[in-house]
């Protein structure tokens, strides 16, 4: 290609491996590819599924979870909707568990890098007595399977919602859920209950409520007590001000992932799922005056919500939205800062984020960072924003984003070290394209991130930590 | 819980210039579903200043309205209750509770709103309730010239009806409260 050559002529310094990797080209790499019923590209996730491509379709030694990985796998192309992949999601891992775990002994091991050897290796980790969080970070960051709950577990045992002693497990999820239930009603109120309360408290006269004729009593209140009062202390005022939160936060939840059904879908199962992100956020808004809710709290608050309550575990299921809550604190307590509007120009603000990220990217291509910083003028705050703060789920479909983070979850450093590689990384497998853009182009570019294969892109990026 | 914002006998600009300050303060849209009037605004003005608190406003004629599409009586339902308005210069004795319980009766509803006599009452009365919310900006009547500007709030949860009445004496805002419930 033109740009390649014009830059490896000018370039004194030796390309860089990865940048000749032929993964990230957009021609088939195997002819099997182009009959493929579902499309020319396709999904990315674990590394078996480009295997299974370049075997014959089906898998003689493996023909269920062939079928099994395959369609979970299936990605749609950026461009458009993602509709059938995603929302096949919930129906395939009600379908695959049961032929993956029980055909597991059967099939024996394949390969090391077969789909059923990994969920055996998950299984065997989160069913240890004490659970060796080094090993499971490891294991995570090459991919969750998608299946029997595995993907719901090791988050939550990633982010210290779970503790790592098993036994430990039924106290810990007991008492968590009941601080929830707790939340949900100081946090929830309703000022006519509370009046009304208040007043059988006042032994209230119910001889009067019967009365039949005559002119009705009037009662002297406090201040506080009626709707129109404007005193902070007054229930009523209070109620009012929550009004305007949940507004704000039931405009978001309504637009969060139109194209899945899970969370837009036409049934009581969607409502239900709207109903619970709301209540989430709102007790979240409440417990941290400090940040409340700032837009983009929702977006970060799905995946969570999403996988937990497509456990398989009933029990799970059921109380999704308590697990969720408490993961979604400690996930966002890394990154609270971002959503912070005061914060911005400080040393721990978005900014001063955004700015590590160029400064890494300077690092490791100087010629891409002068590109995009000097000759297109593409201010970083522009892309990396969206990317830094939501966590890179409006960049890649829902599947994908899944599976990244898988890997933001389970680095050593925390998420927002590998959050920063992996947004390099993301510049650089753009970077011929980059390179010869101007400003409209690769505004545009970066803004609509198109497909690039996951576990190339995860590659590039462990290759940076250096 | 829906709140109901019943006020009437104005009598802006001819009687009284505006509302008094402090319940000026505290009407603030947002917070109220349903805003009743008996009437005797007068003007396009205060219509539209009762609009911007509440879209939802129910008006019925009064006198001295200057607008004369207004109807003489209305009658609407919210939650369990039905209620209605009328001005009630249409009732004659004024303010006398047999004649305003048949209006009741032929309105067919639990709760009638009616002004007039710029007075605040609230009596039950035969099966149901009726409520003056007296004058808003403490305009003289006809009948009297010691007014205290006064409306009322209601909330209606079911088939409870709490009613905060706002009353401006000596300067200061006074707020009580009413129960009932609706008899099976």
């Amino acid at each position: 290609m033109m740009s390649t050559g014009n830059g490896s002529s000018m370039n004194p310094k030796p390309v860089p491996a990865w940048l000749n990797s032929a993964a990230w080209t957009s021609k088939p790499r195997s002819p099997v590819r182009s009959t493929y019923s579902f499309g020319e590209r396709s999904g990315s996730g674990s590394g078996t599924v480009l295997e299974a491509i370049d075997k014959p379709f089906r898998d003689y030694d493996d023909p269920l979870s062939s079928v099994a990985k395959v369609p979970q796998e299936t990605v749609v192309t950026q461009e458009e909707s993602e509709v059938t992949g995603p929302a096949a999601l919930p129906s395939q891992d009600a379908g695959s568990p049961e032929h993956s775990s029980d055909t597991d002994e059967n099939r024996g091991v394949n390969s090391p890098s077969s789909f059923d050897y990994r969920v055996s290796l998950f299984n065997t980790e989160l069913s240890r007595r004490r659970i060796h969080l080094a090993e499971l970070q490891r294991l995570s960051s090459q991919g969750i399977p998608d299946v029997g709950g595995i993907r719901a577990t090791t988050w939550k045992v990633l982010l210290g919602f779970l503790p790592k002693n098993r036994d430990e497990w039924a106290t810990e999820l007991k008492k968590k859920r009941a601080t929830y239930a707790v939340f949900r009603k100081e946090m929830i109120i309703n000022p006519s209950e509370v009046t009304r309360r208040k007043e059988e408290m006042e032994a209230m006269k119910a001889a009067e409520l019967e009365a039949l004729e005559g002119p009705l009593q009037r009662h002297e209140i406090s201040p506080d007590d009626h709707p129109l009062s404007l005193r902070s202390e007054s229930v009523w005022h209070q109620f009012f001000q929550d009004t305007e939160l949940a507004e704000q936060i039931n405009r978001d939840v309504k637009r969060t992932h139109p194209d899945m059904q899970f969370f837009c879908g036409d049934n009581d199962f969607a409502r239900e799922n709207q109903e619970a992100l709301k209540r989430i956020l709102f007790i979240f808004a409440k417990l941290n005056p400090g940040i409340r809710y700032v837009q983009g709290m929702n977006e970060v608050l799905a995946p969570l919500y999403y996988v937990f309550k497509t456990d398989v575990d009933e029990a799970n299921v059921e109380h999704a939205e308590e697990d969720s809550f408490f993961c979604f604190v400690e996930l966002l307590s890394d990154f609270r800062d971002h959503f912070c509007q005061q914060l911005d120009n400080s040393a721990v603000g978005i900014r001063s984020t955004i700015s590590q990220m160029t400064q890494l990217l300077r690092r490791h291509d100087e010629e891409l960072w002068r590109h995009l910083e000097i000759i297109s003028k593409v201010n970083p705050q522009f892309y990396a924003f969206r990317w830094i703060t939501l966590l890179l789920t409006q960049e890649f479909n829902f599947a994908d984003s899944l599976r990244l983070w898988d890997s933001l979850l389970s680095n050593p450093d925390g998420p927002l070290e590998i959050l920063l590689r992996v947004c390099c990384s993301m510049l650089l497998c753009l970077r011929s394209r980059l390179l010869a853009g101007d400003f409209t182009t690769n505004l545009k570019l970066l803004q609509h991130y198109p497909f690039v294969d996951l576990n190339h892109l995860l590659k590039v990026a462990d290759d940076l930590k250096n | 819980m829906v709140l109901v914002l019943a006020l009437g006998d104005l009598h802006i600009p001819h009687r009284a210039a505006d509302l008094p300050a402090k319940f000026k303060s505290m009407l603030v849209p947002g917070k109220i579903q349903h805003i009743l009037s008996p009437g005797n605004l007068c003007i396009k003005e205060v219509h539209d200043y009762l609009k911007s608190l509440c879209s939802d406003v129910q008006i019925t004629r009064g006198e001295y309205d200057e607008d004369t599409r207004y109807p003489e009586t209305k009658q609407l339902v919210i939650g369990a209750f039905k209620l209605g308005i009328c001005h009630g210069h249409q009732v004659v004795p004024w303010g006398d509770l047999d004649s305003l319980a048949m209006l009741q009766r032929q309105l067919d509803v639990d709760i009638l709103i009616t002004g007039h006599t710029h007075q605040f009452k609230a009596y039950k009365h035969e099966g149901g309730v009726i409520i003056n919310p007296g004058s808003a900006t403490g305009a003289y009547s006809s009948i009297t010239y010691d007014v205290n500007p006064s409306f009322v709030l209601m909330d209606i949860d079911g088939l409870r009806v709490v009613v905060y009445v706002y009353e401006l004496v000596d300067g200061e805002v006074k707020v009580d409260k009413i129960d009932f419930k609706k008899p099976q």
